[in-house]
């Protein structure tokens, strides 16, 4: 059993609050991403779990244990960080059995496992290679491997995939989910790479200036970001944020886009959602994927807009799209054809509108 | 704006031979990305061009005209590189007038070409400010339009925007293909980052160890890579590679997942690989008769659409499916691959033996 809860953690380096009362529930066998830019705080709450860096407030509990007396080297947590830590001068073989010859393993168990592992990592012909003649791709799993064989409780990782090129990064992240499926361990894993932590994690903490913004699945996350930092931090492209003001009384919303003309609010939801509204000033939100272009006459609710950019991106086709300063990003397929100059209309998707406040930057009526 | 070109270009470095009988073409006005992995010549090739190292062998051309007697600064291009060389104690507006200044133009006309500059580059309102009080991106228009203020024959451009964060950079590259497109210029741009290279480039030259191994427009890239080499660069989530073998009447069998799939008029026989992207499989969760049985390894739903990792026979495979379909671990299902979404690549050279034939 490994459960993990913060309790309103508080870590401040000098006059700057790096994590400002978190609050954190990370269940036992569970994956949880640590998601934000640079500076939000996900790598120092990762190294207060560890307990490289002491809270300046608040608790860490390992099911229920306070884990303030308890040394890092006491916690039973594996680390794997971005800059892989593999002993240079020794074979792969040696640098997959050192945590187990440390902890006095039986020489069969030893073996046992690095041969598990290898299989596992799929380093089995590489097993004597010295590491000084390994690829960085190779490193980073051999330094995977050699935090995981000890099969800690709770494996922290810290951008343990940033160093490493596209197509790998691809592979490796499937096989770090496979093998937290396989071994069950409680994962925490700091990243700022919002595919990443998606693609990865059980639940995801999205975080910002220290402050936890939204805690929930992958998908919730994604489908009702909580306001405005999280729409935008998720999705790539991320979700069009597009300023508006709500006019209309009950039963007749409508949004009005400025240049970009008024839109009637037709669906049940986005009339929720008009409904939590306590002033005029929103900003409306819409996934790039959501939006159909239709013809400029078309009779339905949407943004009149002019194609301004497309950009083929393999699978996909990123057209963009503007009413003046209001600017949208439409995902289309592969051969979709649009001309730049174009009149359109950038329809209201029914059932997948966001509002969010313009002060406060809150969701409206999500969930 | 010119037209440049490499005709027949080598250039070793000692034993290390960095560019090996180059042929490029980049068109008047034509945006040219060089893409290809770490150590692959990219950046040899913007040194040559820019007359910053002479070719060992073959001819070097600008306007039609061969520059070999030309020095860097007679060539008159633009160079922008990845660690954006502002000076630190000068503002924005005093690194634009720089290249100007050197020229001893007169007050009047650097102060019209710097206003018009920024304007094109809309960072008029930070022109009085230092290096160190404007952000990555700021920073790095303004290393832009000290290289514009000059009115070069053509920029070159060396992963320009590659230090900035992925937000900015998905900005940039917007940017980028916006000035280049309104001021008309010819603009050869390095990158090993694909997404980036499909994004903005008219055309981009793939390149492998020295060597030109593919030249194209994104789509002709994308749609037909012409090896296997070309093919594991571009995409992600990458192509998924099947090594199987032909039997020389157009039937492909897989080796490492059980299968067989025809294609017609294919008559090579031997090992070859079959090659289909991500978004060109299907999943047919009720198991599937036909195609090839697989089961359920991993699921990552990225929101917009959802990569399925499958094992079928000892392969990893990987699905990208529209939106956010559930699927159970461990459950089998059947993958169907239509033959015309589908490369042939011979097994060992990894040369082209039948590209897919889709529609546009």
């Amino acid at each position: 059993m490994a459960a993990i809860s913060l309790v309103s953690l508080t870590k401040r380096f000098g006059g700057l609050t790096a994590v400002d009362a978190l609050d954190l529930e990370i269940a036992d066998k569970e994956f949880v991403a640590l998601l934000g830019p640079s500076g939000c705080g996900k790598t120092t709450t990762m190294n207060v779990i560890a307990g490289i860096e002491e809270p300046s407030d608040g608790r860490i509990l390992f099911d229920g244990r306070d884990m303030r007396a308890v040394p890092a080297n006491k916690r039973k947590v594996g680390f794997v960080f971005q800059n892989y830590a593999v002993f240079t001068h020794l074979s792969v073989r040696r640098n997959l059995a050192f945590g187990l010859r440390v902890r006095g393993f039986a020489r069969a168990e030893i073996d046992r496992r690095v041969a598990a592992m290898a299989t596992l990592m799929r380093l089995e012909d590489r097993l004597d290679w010295p590491t000084a003649k390994l690829s960085v791709n190779e490193l980073q799993k051999v330094a995977i491997g050699r935090s995981a064989i000890t099969e800690p409780e709770i494996f922290l990782l810290d951008e343990p995939l940033s160093n490493l090129d596209a197509a790998f990064r691809a592979f490796m992240r499937t096989e770090l989910k496979h093998l937290q499926h396989r071994f069950q361990q409680t994962m925490v894993y700091v990243t700022h790479d919002q595919i990443e932590a998606m693609s990865l994690a059980d639940r995801i903490a999205v975080m910002d200036l220290g402050v936890l913004q939204q805690y929930g699945s992958p998908i919730e996350v994604y489908n009702e970001p909580r306001n405005v930092f999280v729409a935008n931090f998720m999705g790539s492209p991320s979700m069009n944020l597009v300023p508006c003001t709500l006019t209309g009384g009950a039963g007749a919303y409508a949004l009005d886009f400025g240049e970009g003309g008024t839109a009637a609010v037709e669906d049940d939801d986005l009339k929720r959602r008009c409904k939590a509204a306590r002033g005029a000033d929103l900003v409306f939100g819409a996934r790039p994927e959501d939006v159909a272009l239709r013809p400029p006459d078309d009779s339905g609710p949407g943004i009149d807009m002019t194609v301004t950019f497309i950009e083929p991106i393999g699978p996909r086709t990123i057209v963009h799209v503007a009413a003046g300063a209001r600017r949208m990003k439409v995902a289309k397929g592969k051969h979709y054809r649009a001309a730049l100059g174009a009149p359109v209309k950038a329809a209201l998707p029914r059932g997948k509108c966001h509002l969010f406040d313009a002060g406060t930057g809150l969701a409206l009526g999500a969930g | 704006m010119a037209r440049l070109e490499l005709r027949g270009v080598s250039k070793s470095y000692g034993r290390t031979v960095a560019v090996r009988d180059v042929d490029l073409v980049v068109e008047d006005n034509e945006f040219h990305c060089v893409f290809g992995p770490p150590s692959s010549g990219k950046t040899t090739i913007l040194r040559l061009l820019l007359g910053l190292v002479a070719p060992d062998t073959g001819t070097v051309l600008i306007g039609g005209t061969p520059v070999g007697d030309l020095g860097p600064k007679e060539r008159n291009l633009a160079m922008v590189f990845q660690n954006l060389a502002l000076f630190p104690h000068m503002t924005a507006r005093q690194n634009l007038a720089f290249p100007l200044v050197e020229r001893r133009l007169d007050k009047a006309a650097i102060a019209r070409r710097v206003a018009e500059v920024a304007e094109t580059l809309r960072i008029a309102p930070l022109l009085d400010k230092l290096p160190a009080h404007l952000s990555g991106g700021e920073r790095q228009r303004v290393a832009i339009g000290r290289a514009l203020v000059r009115e070069p024959a053509a920029f070159l451009m060396d992963e320009p925007i590659a230090a900035l964060d992925a937000r900015l950079r998905e900005e940039m590259r917007v940017e980028l293909k916006r000035l280049q497109r309104e001021l008309g210029h010819t603009l050869v741009y390095v990158t090993h980052d694909q997404e980036e290279a499909m994004s903005i480039a008219d055309r981009i030259a793939v390149m492998e160890a020295g060597a030109i191994r593919q030249v194209g427009t994104p789509a002709e890239i994308y749609d037909t890579p012409n090896s296997r080499y070309v093919a594991e660069l571009i995409g992600a989530p990458p192509m998924n590679f099947i090594e199987g073998a032909l039997d020389g009447s157009g039937r492909f069998e897989g080796r490492a997942a059980p299968f067989s799939l025809g294609f017609d008029g294919v008559t090579a026989a031997g090992p070859a690989t079959l090659a289909v992207r991500p978004e060109d499989v299907e999943i047919d969760a009720s198991g599937g008769a036909g195609g090839i049985e697989a089961t359920i390894y991993e699921v990552e739903p990225l929101g917009a659409f959802t990569i399925v990792d499958v094992s079928a026979g000892e392969r990893l495979l990987k699905v990208q499916a529209p939106g956010q379909p559930r699927f159970t671990l461990g459950a089998p299902v059947g993958l169907a691959v239509a033959p015309d979404r589908c490369h042939l690549f011979h097994g060992e050279t990894g040369a082209l033996i039948c590209s897919a034939r889709r529609e546009a």
